[in-house]
């Protein structure tokens, strides 16, 4: 009995042949069948070459009329019939062929994309909700490599305004992000705090603007300058340094969780010469060896680097003004310079720094 | 015994959908008829044997066996072969449950093979039942082989590597001519591809039971073309092995063997059977039982990823039994 009833691939464009198509789609969803089998389908019943790219999810995959799955680095052509996997979604699934998509065309790109999304939501996971989480678009973005229409088309993918300035963002541990320079406040804040300094009021959109635009990740987070969105890749290389300059923010690593690279000014710099791991300089070890001597040690130093006064430094440690004064005689014997000098301040906070270079 | 059928394939449940009013699962007597003029063998007309071009095509026909009538054979030869000498030949039966079919039935994965080893081609036409039930089919089989290896320098084959093959009826009668040719010491085929072969007359193993109207050539199309073949004969006690080989009791002295079937077919215990009757009997064979695979999955279905594996898997037995 074997090949009496033909090929599949003989399907006539009529009503009886879109009707299969529909069984068949929902055949390989009811069997649970994967991506490939999916995107094979298409292929044969298309009788022409099936690609799937979904960029958010990762997923790229070719499949020839042979059912041989045959990937390629080339872009789709805009031109070929398409459909998306979700209504408002950008085109994921193509028929390489040229011209208008038959009926047939439409329902095979129809069932199949359906089908394909439930494989998708239910492997890996749904697709990020926003555009702006899309890491393949952001990553897209960020690549100096890529070509500039094509970063224009991710922004312009990720939201944003292509005339408009926007910060790379670099949270730690987590995937890089891309924030409109409208939905961060600038840079310098009223107060006129230290540069480095937290404010956590910041990484929220202004009160009483209504603003529901996006916020800085949680976390450590370094954050570039605002640049032309053709610039982000330079914009990323500072989010990245920034962050090295980003601590817990907890006693045993006091520091600031976000940190705008413009506001580093020269001791930016730094990070270029202290290397993670390398030995630290002589300073660093006279500070660690001060640490190692009192558990209140670092959050005093770190408070006395970091705020106007020592009267301020008594308040953040919680101590009274001559304990701290008894607590900074002890660490000046340990470190060998004085820190209630300006010149003593800045060392100060420069081996604080380069201990927290060292460390990221 | 559960009754309960192993499930197909992914791919090819999807595939039966679409071909479940082409190809119904059952066959009977009454229809055979309309099938053989079906839109399904119509099709083959317009195949193109020449793989583009690749292979020189000629129907020829030979003497049938005695007081019979002649036989065609479909010969293909490559145009541009790899070698000057003599080249191994494919002898092709095709299938069609011994009621329905011709010579150019599957002869494309026949060709594909040859284009890839070198190799000619030879598809016998053989007398269908119940018009001409046994032993006509298998009498025109051996009549074609023993031709092909008595002219081979004609068509520039060589006779000692000749490569037996069918699918389906076809594979019944490749493994039937294996026999034959063993007991009547007549020339020795280098070895048998039996794919998906229908070798039991009786019908009765539980995965005959197990895919009643199921997938491809159920039980009751089973009954249809065995009874064609037999008669009243069918699943009684003086079966000939050369009529049914699942009744042969020495399986001894045969070429190597290459047997596939899918595990949701009717011929899946009997295949796995003849494959362990082999083994048995101290012989050399390869079975290959394809999960979720309906009759013929490979032919119906050749896009699939199983089909894939299961060409792959005759393809790579092919070019290890024609190693020099």
């Amino acid at each position: 009995m074997k090949e009496l009833a033909g090929r599949l691939t003989a399907l006539d464009p009529d009503a009886g042949a879109a009707v299969r198509v529909i069984a068949y789609f929902d055949r390989l969803a009811e069997h649970r069948a994967g991506l490939e089998a999916l995107v094979r389908g298409v292929a044969v019943l298309a009788g022409c070459p099936a690609r799937l790219s979904d960029a958010g999810r990762r997923v790229h995959l070719r499949v020839e009329t042979d059912g041989r799955r045959r990937d390629t680095e080339q872009p789709p052509d805009p031109a070929w019939p398409a459909a998306a996997l979700s209504p408002d979604g950008a085109p994921a699934l193509w028929l390489e062929r040229a011209g208008a998509p038959s009926v047939v065309d439409a329902v095979i790109l129809e069932r199949a994309a359906a089908a394909i999304r439930l494989v998708l939501d239910r492997t890996r996971g749904r697709a990020p909700s926003a555009l702006a989480d899309d890491p393949a678009l952001v990553e897209t973005l960020l690549d100096a490599a890529a070509p500039a229409q094509v970063r224009l088309h991710a922004a312009r993918c990720l939201g944003l305004d292509t005339a408009a300035p926007a910060h790379a963002v670099a949270p730690l541990g987590g995937p890089p992000r891309v924030l409109a320079a409208s939905a961060l406040r600038g840079p310098v804040s009223a107060e006129g705090r230290p540069p480095a300094r937290e404010d956590s009021a910041r990484a929220k959109p202004a009160a009483g603007t209504g603003s529901t635009g996006p916020v800085l990740p949680s976390g450590r987070v370094g954050v570039g300058p605002a640049v032309p969105v053709l610039e982000l890749p330079d914009s990323w290389a500072a989010a990245r340094t920034a962050l090295r300059f980003t601590a817990d923010g907890t006693p045993h690593a006091p520091g600031p969780r976000v940190v705008y690279a413009d506001e580093l000014g020269g001791i930016g710099l730094l990070a270029e010469l202290v290397v993670p791991g390398a030995d630290p300089p002589p300073d660093v070890q006279a500070l660690e060896a001060a640490v190692a001597d009192a558990p209140w040690m670092l959050t005093t130093l770190h408070a006395v680097a970091s705020t106007a006064s020592l009267r301020g430094a008594a308040a953040e440690v919680n101590v009274h003004h001559s304990t701290l004064q008894d607590r900074l005689g002890h660490a000046e014997a340990l470190l060998g310079w004085p820190v209630r000098t300006p010149q003593g301040r800045l060392r100060l906070q420069l081996a604080l720094t380069m201990r927290q270079l060292g460390r990221s | 015994m559960t009754l309960t059928p192993p499930p197909f394939d992914p791919e090819l449940a999807a595939v039966l959908e679409m071909l479940k009013d082409a190809v119904p699962p059952q066959l009977t007597m009454d229809e055979i008829e309309a099938t053989r003029n079906g839109p399904g063998l119509a099709m083959l007309a317009d195949m193109d044997l020449t793989m583009g071009g690749a292979f020189e095509v000629e129907d020829r026909v030979v003497p049938g066996p005695e007081n019979a009538p002649d036989i065609s054979l479909l010969i293909c030869r490559p145009v541009a072969p790899p070698t000057d000498g003599p080249l191994p030949v494919i002898y092709h039966v095709h299938g069609g449950g011994m009621v329905i079919g011709n010579n150019r039935v599957g002869a494309d994965a026949a060709l594909r093979w040859a284009e890839e080893l070198g190799a000619v081609v030879v598809s016998v036409e053989y007398r269908l039942a119940p018009e001409h039930p046994y032993p006509a089919p298998i009498d025109d089989v051996y009549a074609g082989l023993l031709w092909t290896a008595g002219h081979a320098g004609e068509i520039g084959a060589d006779p000692e590597r000749i490569v037996i093959a069918g699918a389906s009826a076809g594979g019944g009668l490749t493994a039937a001519l294996a026999l034959l040719l063993r007991d009547r010491k007549g020339p020795r085929p280098l070895g048998q591809l039996l794919m998906c072969p229908m070798l039991d007359d009786r019908n009765d193993t539980p995965s005959t039971h197990q895919m009643a109207g199921l997938g491809v050539w159920d039980r009751t199309a089973n009954d249809t073309g065995w009874t064609a073949l037999l008669g009243e004969r069918r699943g009684g006690p003086d079966v000939s092995p050369y009529a049914a080989p699942a009744r042969a009791e020495d399986l001894s002295g045969l070429p190597p063997a290459f047997l596939d079937v899918g595990s949701a077919e009717t011929f899946r215990d009997e295949v796995v059977a003849y494959a362990t009757g082999l083994w048995q009997a101290g012989g050399a064979a390869e079975l290959h039982v394809w999960p979720g695979g309906f009759h013929g999955f490979d032919g119906f279905a050749p896009q699939a990823a199983l089909s894939q594996a299961c060409q792959a898997a005759q393809m790579n037995w092919l070019r290890r039994l024609l190693a020099e």
